[in-house]
């Protein structure tokens, strides 16, 4: 690289490209001979293919260009001057991204289907005749529990998926967590058990009735924690009743 | 001893469907005379008697036949959880396309699936075969030797026949004739190049 004097055609590059023609710097290479404004022209142009010009070399001479002629250079000019360079480098970068195989993600492709569920119901039903057929034949210990545990507590028909929901539920009404400062405590579970307690009643009632109040997501964690300990201790009962999950006060032991 | 009898002794305790293998490994004898004593064993049983051989998901266990299926019932009295709609429907889906993602089975359904899926999982009939190797890397889930089972199924070569890869072509082209119908202005692509990707 080398300092040249400043050209007209360097400045009529500079003017194409709409911003002040760079500093005079002569790049010498396989792919390209010109000064760094014309660089920039025919790289806008689409004339020369970017791969083929070290960028490095060219971004140390104006590095040094800028450092040398600080003192009586136009700020402006040099800093259009830098942008126009990190264009060139953006679009070297780009160039040299691996491209992605131009076939769609599946993510695209999904959305591109109609579901089609409906043409799916013949063997649905099929699927239905088996299972009567199935249960035509008893074989030893026919029926799994489904379950490779045993819970210390009855739940009836409630499994861990339904409650999942439950909390899910929960957390589509929960507000945004509020930042608050590091020094402030954390009710403990024990607090929160007791306030659990206090929003049940004997009476099973969906959660919804259960909590009504405004609520976190935290807080929602929180309190469903409780929850789960006061069931597990049996203090607090779920159940299904009428389609929904129930909760109430359990047993006092 | 006979095979046949010993044969018959091993599935009557078995509590899951026996493969003519392991049989074969148990009773120190080759694959091929179980194979046979099975043959003969099943004949004999369809002769006469309550009870009855089956291949069931991939192995020989022994049940009693439909035709004692009410007084069993009412002796026993299995408690029978039944499979919901749309757990139905997601179940077929995984049972026809497995390995699959929950995304695959959302666009099949067109609504979400999260809920069913778990649900399956706990029942055991369908499980986690490992992860699609594509952005975010997806949980594939495929159906288990319970849903065979359940379903009264050998392999799942004996599911119902269904030509899936001609129902998403038609789903394919459904979508795009909707999108033509559609009378949305349509924007102009943007002009080719590598800034900002």
């Amino acid at each position: 690289m080398s300092k040249q004097s400043h050209t007209a055609k360097d400045d009529q590059a500079g003017g194409l490209l709409g911003f002040v023609a760079p500093p005079d710097i002569h790049i010498e290479c396989e792919a390209f001979t010109g000064s760094l404004a014309m660089l920039f022209h025919c790289v806008k142009e689409r004339k020369i293919d970017l791969l083929g010009v070290p960028l490095a070399p060219i971004c140390k001479a104006y590095f040094e260009h800028v450092l040398q002629e600080s003192g009586d250079q136009d700020l402006e000019a040099a800093a259009t001057a830098m942008t126009a360079l990190a264009y060139l480098l953006e679009r070297k970068a780009w160039q040299l991204i691996p491209k992605v195989d131009e076939e769609p993600d599946d993510d695209d492709l999904l959305e591109q289907i109609e579901p089609y569920i409906q043409e799916l119901r013949p063997a649905i039903e099929h699927l239905r005749d088996l299972r009567d057929e199935r249960s035509l034949r008893f074989f030893r210990q026919t029926e799994e529990t489904g379950a490779e545990y045993e819970l210390p507590f009855d739940m009836g028909e409630v499994g861990a998926s339904d409650l999942a929901l439950v909390l899910e539920k929960l957390l589509e009404r929960a507000k945004p967590d509020t930042v608050e400062p590091p020094t402030t405590p954390r009710r403990s579970l024990s607090e929160q058990m007791i306030i659990v307690m206090n929003a049940l009643s004997d009476e099973p009632k969906p959660i919804e009735e259960v909590v009504t109040e405004e609520f976190t997501r935290s807080e929602v964690v929180w309190w469903f924690l409780a929850m789960l300990e006061l069931i597990r201790l049996g203090q607090a009962r779920v159940r299904f009743a009428k389609g929904s999950i129930l909760f109430s006060r359990g047993e006092v032991s | 001893m006979k095979l046949i009898d010993s044969v018959h002794a091993l599935l009557f305790a078995a509590d899951s469907p026996s493969d003519p293998e392991q049989l074969a490994a148990s009773l120190e004898c080759p694959a091929y005379e179980v194979e046979e004593a099975l043959d003969k064993l099943g004949e004999r049983l369809s002769q006469g008697g309550p009870v009855q051989l089956v291949r069931i998901a991939g192995g020989y266990q022994l049940c009693t036949k439909p035709e004692f299926a009410q007084i069993v019932a009412k002796y026993i009295q299995p408690q029978q959880s039944k499979l919901s709609r749309s757990l139905m429907e997601v179940l077929a889906i995984v049972a026809y396309k497995q390995p699959v993602t929950m995304a695959e089975i959302d666009a099949v359904r067109g609504v979400q699936s999260d809920y069913s899926l778990r649900q399956l999982l706990e029942k055991r009939l369908i499980s986690d075969v490992g992860r699609k190797p594509t952005p975010g890397r997806p949980i594939l889930y495929a159906t288990t030797q319970q849903f065979l089972h359940l379903f009264n199924l050998d392999t799942l070569t004996e599911l119902p026949d269904v030509d899936l890869e001609e129902l998403e072509i038609q789903a394919l082209i459904k979508k795009e004739e909707e999108v033509e119908n559609t009378d949305q202005p349509t924007l102009e692509p943007l002009p080719s190049g590598e800034s900002g990707g």
